[in-house]
């Protein structure tokens, strides 16, 4: 397993209990979201996967190996293991986008001629390579997330932490730093964890969910297997994606003969709404759609 | 024009205009030597040639527009001229201009002191023209990467580059907060007013404290250990360019020596 939380508690000084006994693993290449309301515990949990926080009770383990809290240990930890914030101008602290990229690689002991290569070729992978000789405070909230994961990328992690990446986007912008993520992840076999409360974007993105309430872990398992119970995502006060709820509602108050396994995503409800129509042919041609949803 | 929307485009000059790309090192150089012959000059011509010069080179190579070049002047002349009227009317020994006769006092204008108000007023503003000349052709990362080279002491540098990214952030959070207050009738008012900028002032503080704490943690996570290192990729300071700036300010020390006694002071 590439990370494992063992009995992880976090209470932060003021007393209050931000992570309760969380226990949960996953391996490498795998994207994940941990989704719980706002306050649930998301970011604090993100906080201890790259020793941002100490946990003040539990163990995290990195490749099956106890975090060390040093700060030689952490600085190999962070150049594998890298965080982006939820608000980019908590990153971009430099006054380019250049010198904020080459920050990272900066601090990792590379020399000058490799980074320049090295910022050049991430902001032209995150679409920014125009925008290198220009101040943060000139672009647009997309713009700067873009930045802040090029800052990010440009150190080469193995696994990427992201702290609601795309709150307070626009539809598109969002649509394109998924895509993104998701290129990685397949191109690079880049590990991603992302906490969201955006239900909307979760079937499309992971493969694995948990589940967070209070502080504790409520459940896990795939979207298929989570969004299908919807007594328990109402209890967490969270909701099924838009379209799963269509089909749901359809299902009990039309009696409409919907497969049991709702549909999460468009592509998967038009499937389902053309196998309805009694149309499967057509829904075999109709192939993967994932991709071009959202945008 | 709003405050911050000058700052900003001041900020976008400095990275757009025809000499940002220039050697850093060529600019500060010409820019602080004009600034201190300018200032420490005994003669009013010096100043004059200074700000005519500088004005040129902004207006000329460096195609600021005119009005926004008037515009940055305009603020700092209006605060200079008071201070030179007061200069004028308060200071001065020696033989008097005027004198008004009060019940109370003899008030005496000096010639010296009006000698010394206009001779303020020109250094002042041969000055004002060469830190504009720097801050309008040459982007803050420049200034800090040559200050670095020239050894001025890390932690200052380090500091000014922070400080002078987070004041954009602060000037639109304040921004914000002073809308939502106008919003709710936070102005109306000259004492509500002051409670107002209190609140926001204190705020803004306290929000300057969790951003400073929050960025420590964004740079820890990316490997950060006490030293800010940034990419040096400028070009190189032209000979020619470096030997026109020596033989400018020769110029100007000596036509302060030319013109020292038909001078004012």
């Amino acid at each position: 397993m590439l990370f494992r939380l063992e009995n992880l508690s976090h209470q932060y000084s003021d007393g209050t209990l931000a992570l309760d006994n969380v226990s949960l693993s996953f391996a490498k290449g795998e994207r994940i979201a941990i989704l719980g309301t706002n306050g649930s515990g998301k970011t604090t949990l993100l906080h201890h996967l790259n020793g941002i926080l100490k946990p003040t009770a539990g163990k995290v383990y990195f490749e099956d190996k106890p975090l060390e809290y040093d700060s030689k240990s952490l600085l190999d930890l962070r150049r594998r293991v890298g965080f982006i914030f939820q608000d980019p101008n908590d990153q971009l602290f430099a006054p380019t986008v250049k010198q904020d990229v080459a920050f990272g690689p900066l601090n990792l002991g590379q020399p000058a001629d490799q980074v320049k290569k090295l910022v050049d070729e991430t902001l032209r992978l995150v679409g920014m390579a125009e925008y290198a000789d220009k101040p943060p405070h000139f672009l647009s909230l997309g713009q700067k997330k873009r930045v802040a994961l090029a800052g990010v990328l440009a150190m080469q992690p193995e696994v990427l932490i992201m702290d609601e990446p795309t709150s307070n986007l626009d539809p598109r912008a969002a649509s394109e730093i998924l895509h993104l993520l998701l290129h990685l992840n397949k191109e690079y076999g880049l590990t991603l964890i992302l906490a969201t409360h955006d239900v909307d974007m979760v079937p499309l993105f992971a493969k694995k969910l948990f589940i967070l309430s209070k502080g504790k872990l409520v459940t896990e398992g795939s979207p298929k297997e989570l969004f299908s119970n919807a007594d328990l995502i109402r209890d967490v006060n969270l909701r099924s994606p838009r379209i799963t709820h269509l089909f749901e509602v359809l299902k009990k108050e039309n009696n409409l003969p919907v497969n049991s396994q709702l549909p999460l995503t468009i592509s998967e409800a038009r499937k389902e709404i053309l196998r309805l129509l009694n149309l499967e042919d057509a829904a075999k041609d109709g192939g993967e759609g994932e991709s071009h949803e959202r945008s | 024009m709003a405050h911050s929307e000058l700052y900003a485009q001041i900020d976008r000059y400095a990275y757009i205009n025809p000499l940002a790309k220039t050697s850093p090192v060529t600019k500060m150089l010409f820019a602080l030597s004009a600034l201190i012959i300018s200032v420490s000059s005994p003669s009013p011509v010096v100043p004059i040639i200074v700000f005519a010069a500088t004005t040129i080179l902004l207006l000329r190579l460096a195609k600021i527009p005119v009005h926004f070049y008037l515009d940055m002047l305009a603020y700092p002349t209006v605060m200079l001229a008071l201070s030179c009227l007061i200069i004028a009317l308060f200071f001065g020994t020696g033989e008097p201009l005027t004198q008004i006769a009060f019940p109370w006092f003899m008030w005496t204008i000096f010639k010296s002191g009006i000698a010394l108000s206009v001779a303020t007023f020109l250094r002042v503003e041969g000055a004002l023209s060469c830190l504009f000349f720097l801050v309008l052709t040459t982007s803050i990362t420049d200034i800090f990467i040559t200050l670095r080279r020239a050894r001025v002491p890390k932690v200052l540098v380090e500091m000014a580059l922070l400080i002078y990214r987070y004041i954009f952030v602060f000037i639109e959070v304040a921004e914000k907060m002073n809308t939502a207050q106008k919003l709710r009738l936070g102005h109306s008012g000259w004492m509500r007013r002051i409670r107002s900028l209190a609140l926001l002032s204190g705020n803004l503080f306290i929000r300057t404290l969790e951003q400073g704490e929050r960025t420590l943690t964004a740079m820890n996570a990316r490997g950060y250990d006490g030293n800010i290192r940034v990419l040096e990729d400028q070009p190189p300071a032209k000979k020619t360019a470096l030997a026109g700036i020596i033989i400018f300010d020769i110029m100007l020390v000596l036509a302060a020596y030319l013109t020292l006694n038909t001078g004012v002071l």
